[in-house]
């Protein structure tokens, strides 16, 4: 249980957050302002943003409950998961998105295909990110109620009521900048519970030989790459073509909620900045938030659940003060998270969906109004929703998993759209469709094709295989968009152009 | 075939190997990149503002953690 002194930290840290997020809303007149920060972010808000919406209150305990299981392969998610790329991310697709001028991915790729891509796009995305918010919500309130001893409605209540304060109000610019200071904490909070830890177990080094020490089930917990036929569900083979092919790069260049800060830097030099100082932050993230979950091995052996290793270590380890740091940290997570997914999820809704289908033609005022009340409504379905999750245990599994059906097609159609100019309106949409059917049939068949435990990283590698090949076979039989409607959205090809007709004319040049 | 089975018999040192390899291959992909490209919209280009060097640092510390662990 909380002293007095880690509630004043935790409330203390609450008001701050809610004051600095409402102060944006001055600097919110147009939509453009509401949606993408008025176009005016530096790279070191953007990445710090970027590294914090990625990692929740859940992950906190999650993240280092898998590292007690499993070891640092868990670390993957955030090195080789994350770096390469969201460097592919700073120097082809961001810059492209941003010269675009588009608010939403589905907008890139409904200029690039056609409609039917850009509206299939945005209601999977809108329709995950309602439902994930009920979950988060109840997710986090779970875990405060178990470390705190707060009744699950005031952790959802707290929460819902400052986050959409200052998202309704401020817009991504507030969600920007309160990440900042939330990535702060957070990194505070569990750089205190990792020296402590460390502390207690002699150093890195007494870590290590204890850790070893306690048997063969042990041996692989340091190693990064584990062999291909590993019962784990993170064989190498997975980790490189599952994760770091598909996954990461679906994630880092695909989804809304991580693009849209992207998208809101003052230049394009600062939306490529953003994601390589991300990159740099994400490195550290392993180190703060899984490690804590190998210190635990050694602190609280043979815990049948590795989730209750560091709140027990919270419990066991923390003085005063520090405890109340970490709580901060674990609202920190759950903020940045749901200011997030209202955030893009009202993007999509307004730009997407609104203005495209439901209201075209409507003042900038309108589309304001509406993306704040959008805000609203999705924060009171998330709160309302949020004790479903009580009711149907395994949700929040079957969510990430119908999620990652999406991942791979949208990643196929992506990169077939950015490099290849002969991608037709046609290729894309049934390679998305045709890839997420694929997913969901390898899942529902997921016993007769795979031998691992939970094979998540192969259907993702392979339902984007299966996207791929149905993208360029349609679009070889069907008719491709003109050249000239493609360039700013094709990488290179307005340059390549002007070279070859730069080219063409030197040739006739000589001939004459 | 779906399990990646006809990898089974690389060697956890070589898989390593290919990792560490990828990495390098991006930081060489990133310095054939025209400099005009990467300082865009830079005003008055410092040498702080090339990214090709950010991601070299970025690449060279992930090289590091894969070679340790």
């Amino acid at each position: 249980m909380l002293s007095g002194i880690d509630y004043a930290i935790v409330i203390a840290y609450l008001l701050g957050v809610l004051l600095l997020g409402i102060y944006f809303r001055k600097f919110v007149q147009t939509s453009r302002d509401y949606f993408l920060g008025g176009r005016l972010m530096p790279f070191w808000a953007i990445g710090m943003s970027l590294v914090v919406s990625d990692i929740g209150a859940v992950d906190f305990v999650g993240a280092a409950g898998q590292a007690y299981r499993y070891g640092v392969v868990v670390a993957n998610f955030d090195w080789i998961g994350c770096v390469p790329a969201m460097i592919l991310a700073a120097f082809v697709f961001v810059p492209y998105y941003w010269r675009a001028g588009v608010y939403t991915i589905p907008e890139y790729l409904g200029r690039r295909y056609n409609d039917y891509v850009r509206a299939a796009e945005a209601l999977i995305w809108i329709v995950f990110q309602a439902f994930g918010l009920g979950i988060i919500f109840w997710a986090s309130a779970i875990l405060l109620n178990t470390l705190m001893g707060w009744p699950k409605g005031v952790s959802i209540i707290i929460t819902a009521t400052i986050t959409g304060l200052y998202t309704v109000f401020g817009g991504l610019a507030a969600v920007v900048m309160t990440d900042v200071v939330q990535m702060i904490i957070m990194y505070i909070g569990a750089a205190a519970i990792l020296i402590m830890g460390l502390i207690s177990v002699g150093g890195w080094n007494g870590l290590v030989d204890k850790v070893l020490a306690m048997g063969p089930e042990y041996q692989n917990h340091f190693e990064l790459i584990l062999p291909a036929d590993t019962p784990t569900p993170y064989p190498w083979t997975g980790i490189l073509f599952g994760l770091t092919f598909v996954l990461a790069n679906a994630y880092w260049i695909g989804n809304q909620t991580i693009v849209q800060r992207c998208l809101g830097a003052k230049n394009e030099w600062h939306a490529k900045a953003s994601m390589l100082w991300g990159a740099f932050l994400k490195l550290f993230i392993p180190v703060l938030v899984m490690f804590p979950g190998l210190i635990a091995v050694v602190i609280h052996p043979g815990l049948e659940n590795g989730d209750e290793a560091v709140p027990r270590m919270i419990r066991d380890m923390l003085p005063p003060g520090l405890t109340g740091l970490l709580f901060a940290a674990f609202f920190a997570g759950l903020m940045s998270s749901v200011d997030s997914s209202l955030n893009s999820t009202a993007t999509l809704w307004t730009k997407d969906i609104y203005e495209r289908y439901i209201r075209r033609g409507a003042s900038d005022r309108h589309y304001l109004i509406m993306g704040r009340l959008v805000t609203l409504i999705i924060l009171i379905l998330g709160v309302l929703t949020a004790p479903l999750s009580e009711k149907f245990p395994g949700m929040y599994v079957y969510v990430q998993t119908l999620l990652s059906f999406f991942q791979g097609p949208t990643l196929a159609i992506l990169l077939f759209g950015m490099f290849w100019s002969r991608t037709t309106p046609a290729g894309g949409l049934t390679g998305l469709i045709g890839g997420i059917a694929l997913s969901a049939f390898l899942y529902w068949k997921k016993a007769v094709f795979f031998t691992i435990e939970d094979p998540f990283l192969y259907i993702s590698w392979w339902s984007f295989v299966g996207a791929c090949i149905i993208t360029v076979t349609v679009s070889l039989f069907t008719q491709p968009k003109a050249r000239e409607e493609l360039y700013g959205l094709v990488f290179r090809l307005e340059e390549r152009d002007v070279a070859l007709q730069a080219k063409l004319r030197n040739r006739l040049d000589r001939n004459n | 075939m779906l399990n990646f089975d006809w990898l089974h018999s690389v060697s956890i040192g070589m898989a390593k190997g290919i990792i560490i390899s990828l990495y390098v291959l991006i930081g060489v992909a990133v310095w054939f990149l025209k400099r005009e490209y990467i300082v865009l919209d830079v005003e008055s280009p410092r040498p702080w503002h090339n990214l090709k060097w950010w991601t070299t640092g970025v690449l060279t510390l992930i090289i590091a953690i894969y070679l340790y662990f």
